[in-house]
């Protein structure tokens, strides 16, 4: 049975056609690029969602990775070289920064980098922060990505046990309280940074009713949980963990446990009812609008209870949901900074060799990349962007891209332009060419006339100013 | 003519649009002539974000409990900056004690609501609408602060934030920006079609995006015809090279510039979580604070008089020390007030440290509701009724701490 199945005939035949396939590609991705709508239908929404729902490989992007090497090291590597020189660190960020921006412009599984980028933010680490500037890009490849499309235990259990989420939330240092043998005095040795973000932001949400003793309880479980700085690798030190029995939100634990009661912990709440909605939630808040519908939601955690939390399936129901091909939920919806970006780069097809430039723009615009301070990480609410300061980084950024202004990038508008059989001399010709591409609904009236008033001499091309304005206007600051 | 337009635009609240209060003969060209002279006060607002600890901060060093509670992350009596018999300042904080004994800063200890939690979230979300344990209201404190003062300009109020702050969450327009001496449109060289046409393409877009890009031209606009906006600290001044610093030189510009803004929110990313290392964060970033808000009272001179600055954050840490050389989520903080102040004393009650005196027996307890201290802020500075300003709540007189 198809995604598509529960969703109305009307769409499932394609009767909306491109505006069809630029929903999609707004929602499932970075939006499209020149050429994409038509590639989409041709190949019918239904097995493109299937395709974006299997991810299958993608030759073509591992070519565009090739020349960054830090990407295939490990961390038991990268660990001995920062051992030796601290700096070698700056390289594994430099690199990371730029597959970002390379994958989100140029990966065919859109989705998959749209999940990767979800669930780190979900699993926040920050790369600024000591260790973690070792450690993210690790994080990232072996505890994230492996799992956005897989279970969510799984993925709960990765991020637990990894060296930057150790690190981050300070678990490394938390061990039982004890007493000193030759001063009699009680040695505090918890920490609890981890449980209780485990609780709050990671599984059961803050308002799930748990209380300050369950998050001292759920940190206790986890004492003793470290990091072996040497080897890059996560540790399990039984004589600094806490053998009383734990009782956490509904779990017991009984005394005498070890490495298990961590396990047990996180196991329990991953089939929380709590966590099944929290992570659906956020997921409709993502693919389909800041407030997302109810219904939605509750048949996303039943997807997600009865397939035991597998992300796919809760997926498949949020795409084969009429509130997501429902244009009016979520229309209209801010693009966050990357997304914005990244739709920009992907709407003039631009070429991105080094990632790096555009996400220091990322960054002027609000958002550094994998450098959220908070264990929250980036609000997922469309409306919580959009304010002068990232507006107007946003203006320059398009105004940068289109003059060859950016490094690492490069973009031909008139090739673009001509591809898509417009006259690239022809301002107006233009503006409705990069209208019907991009814009499910087309540009507002307002915004065509504008870009086609672009004068027929000047630097940039004509074909490069009319897409600074449309890249620039109202209209592509939402999805 | 984009001014009539913007003046337009900036009317978010369909009331006062209703009225025609949009189209007042005044102009922020007027306004801002005025505001050189006028003196109009300006309320500060600087928020540290991920629960800054109060104890550390200014140190309760006469009360023998805190260093048995914090053990190796104790400030040393030896090393504090007396302010009392009981409390100091954390020697990092060593600027700030000429401005304390001139009057013109004030402590106040143990201020919050236990509603907050110790979720940094949900205690950053309730202190920022003002409605601890309700997450139903809609605007932040500051935008309802501001609705109820006259004018509707976007340089009103001023975030220094890479994003619009949860207190400024509303209609009233905001300009938000991380620096004001960059505020301009590139285009490199198309620069001045590239301008005309994007400021055409946003004209009379009434969608959220249409508006922010609006308010964006008319800050850029407001920026561009107050040339003294650019001017360097004044009186030998110098700040100090972080967020904070850059921030308050900037509120200092603006205030000397008379820009007619009235409120600022100065957004304080930090290493303030500090559940590890606590004793190096907190000498780092006490450092800033101190040398940041000294170096703006040097440059504003008499000007601070104007301004009223509170130093704040979500909550305190737990009393005792952790595992890890640091302190878990808390509940009271502590605050610090600058300009026209009550200074030169610890306001506030001191609820002690004690097992029975600690809030569920591990923070400092709570003697000062926030709201109490925002509004006693907000009436002084702007001048607004405050009795309807936080929903569910009557503020009492306040404890005091405005001159």
């Amino acid at each position: 049975m198809g995604v598509l199945s529960r969703v109305s005939a009307q769409i499932a035949a394609g009767d909306l056609g491109p505006r069809a396939a630029v929903h999609l590609l707004n929602r499932v991705g970075y939006g499209p690029q020149p050429g994409d709508t038509g590639r989409v239908l041709k190949q019918g929404l239904e097995d493109y969602l299937e395709e974006q729902l299997e991810a299958p490989p993608d030759p073509d992007l591992d070519a565009r990775l090739r020349g960054l090497t830090t990407l295939r090291m490990s961390l038991p590597e990268a660990s001995a070289l920062y051992a030796a020189d601290q700096g070698s660190a700056a390289a594994l960020g430099r690199e990371l920064l730029s597959a970002k921006i390379i994958r989100s412009v140029h990966a065919r599984n859109q989705l998959q980098e749209v999940l990767v980028d979800f669930w780190f933010n979900h699993f926040n680490v920050n790369i600024a922060d000591g260790y973690d500037r070792v450690a993210t890009a690790f994080y990232e490849r072996d505890a994230i990505r492996p799992h956005v499309l897989g279970k969510f235990p799984d993925l709960l259990g990765a991020t637990a046990a990894h060296p930057a989420m150790l690190y981050y939330l300070d678990n490394y240092l938390s061990t039982a309280s004890r007493v000193d043998p030759r001063t009699g005095r009680l040695i505090l040795g918890l920490n609890e940074n981890y449980g209780r973000e485990l609780l709050e932001l990671h599984t059961v949400g803050v308002d799930a009713g748990y209380t300050q003793e369950h998050v001292f309880d759920a940190s206790r479980c986890f004492t003793g949980w470290t990091i072996d700085f040497r080897r890059g690798a996560f540790l399990f030190r039984a004589e600094n963990h806490d053998k009383n029995a734990k009782s956490v939100f509904g779990l017991e634990v009984p005394a005498g446990g070890g490495q298990s009661d961590g396990e047990k912990l996180l196991q329990y709440l991953a089939f929380h009812d709590a966590t099944a909605h929290f992570v659906s939630r956020k997921l409709c808040q993502r693919f389909v609008s800041d407030d997302p519908p109810v219904a939605l939601v509750a048949r996303c955690a039943r997807a997600y209870q009865s397939t035991e939390g597998d992300i796919r399936e809760v997926m498949r129901t949020i795409l084969g949901s009429a509130e997501f091909w429902y244009e009016a939920f979520g229309a209209g919806k801010a693009k966050t900074p990357l997304e914005y970006a990244a739709s920009a780069l992907r709407a003039v097809d631009a070429e991105v060799s080094n990632g790096g430039p555009v996400a220091g723009h990322v960054s002027t615009m609000g958002m550094p990349l994998y450098q959220c301070l908070p264990p929250t990480g980036y609000s997922a609410r469309g409306a919580d962007w959009l304010n002068p300061s990232s507006h107007l980084a946003r203006m320059n950024f398009a105004l940068d891209l289109v003059s060859g202004g950016i490094s690492g990038v490069s973009v031909d508008a008139a090739r673009v332009a001509r591809s898509s059989g417009a006259s690239p001399d022809d301002p107006r010709s233009v503006a409705t060419a990069l209208s019907a591409q991009i814009f499910g609904r087309g540009l507002s009236a307002q915004t065509l006339d504008v870009a086609s008033r672009v004068s027929r001499t000047g630097v940039p091309s004509v074909a490069a100013r009319v897409a600074g304005v449309v890249l620039a206007s109202p209209e592509m600051q939402v999805r | 003519m984009s001014w009539d337009v913007s003046r337009r635009v900036f009317l978010r609240g369909a009331g006062l649009a209703a009225l025609g209060v949009g189209f007042r003969p005044s102009s922020l060209l007027v306004r801002a002539a005025e505001g050189a002279t006028a003196g109009n006060k300006v309320l500060v607002q600087v928020f540290l974000r991920g629960g800054c600890d109060g104890l550390n901060l200014v140190v309760p060093y006469g009360d023998p409990t805190y260093y048995s509670l914090r053990g190796g992350i104790a400030i040393p009596r030896g090393e504090v900056v007396a302010l009392d018999s009981t409390f100091g300042f954390h020697p990092a904080l060593a600027p700030l004690k000429p401005l304390f004994d001139e009057g013109r800063l004030a402590v106040l200890h143990a201020v919050g609501n236990t509603s907050l939690s110790r979720s940094h979230f949900d205690a950053q979300d309730f202190m920022e609408s003002g409605t601890p344990a309700d997450k139903s209201t809609a605007t932040g404190w500051l935008d309802r602060a501001i609705a109820r003062i006259q004018g509707s300009e976007v340089t009103e109020a001023v975030a220094f934030s890479s994003q619009l702050p949860r207190t400024l969450l509303g209609p009233e327009p905001v300009l938000v920006a991380q620096s004001l001496s960059s505020f301009a449109l590139r285009g490199r060289t198309w620069a001045s079609e590239a301008n005309t046409l994007l400021r055409a393409a946003y004209e009379g877009k009434d969608t959220p995006a249409g508006r922010v890009g609006q308010e964006t031209f008319a800050a850029i606009d407001a920026l561009a015809r107050t040339p003294a906006i650019q001017a360097p600290p004044a009186n030998g001044a110098i700040y100090p090279n972080a967020t904070i610093g850059s921030s308050l030189r900037q509120v200092a510009q603006i205030v000397r510039a008379g820009l007619g803004t009235r409120c600022v929110f100065v957004n304080v990313p930090g290493a303030f979580d500090t559940h590890a290392g606590q004793l190096q964060a907190n000498s780092t970033e006490f450092a800033r604070i101190g040398q940041a808000l000294a170096a703006f009272a040097q440059d504003l001179g008499p000007l601070l008089d104007d301004v009223v600055l509170m130093v704040g954050t979500e909550f305190g840490r737990a009393a005792f020390v952790n595992g890890s050389a640091g302190t878990d989520h808390g509940t009271a903080h502590c605050m610090l007030l600058l300009g026209r102040v009550r200074g030169g004393r610890v306001h506030g009650a001191w609820p002690g440290l004690s097992p029975s005196q600690l809030y569920q027996q591990r923070d400092l307890a709570v003697t000062t509701d926030f709201r109490d201290v925002f509004a006693e802020v907000a009436r002084a500075q702007l001048g607004v009724d405050t009795s309807a300003l936080f929903p569910g709540y009557t503020p009492g007189p306040g404890p005091g701490v405005v001159g």
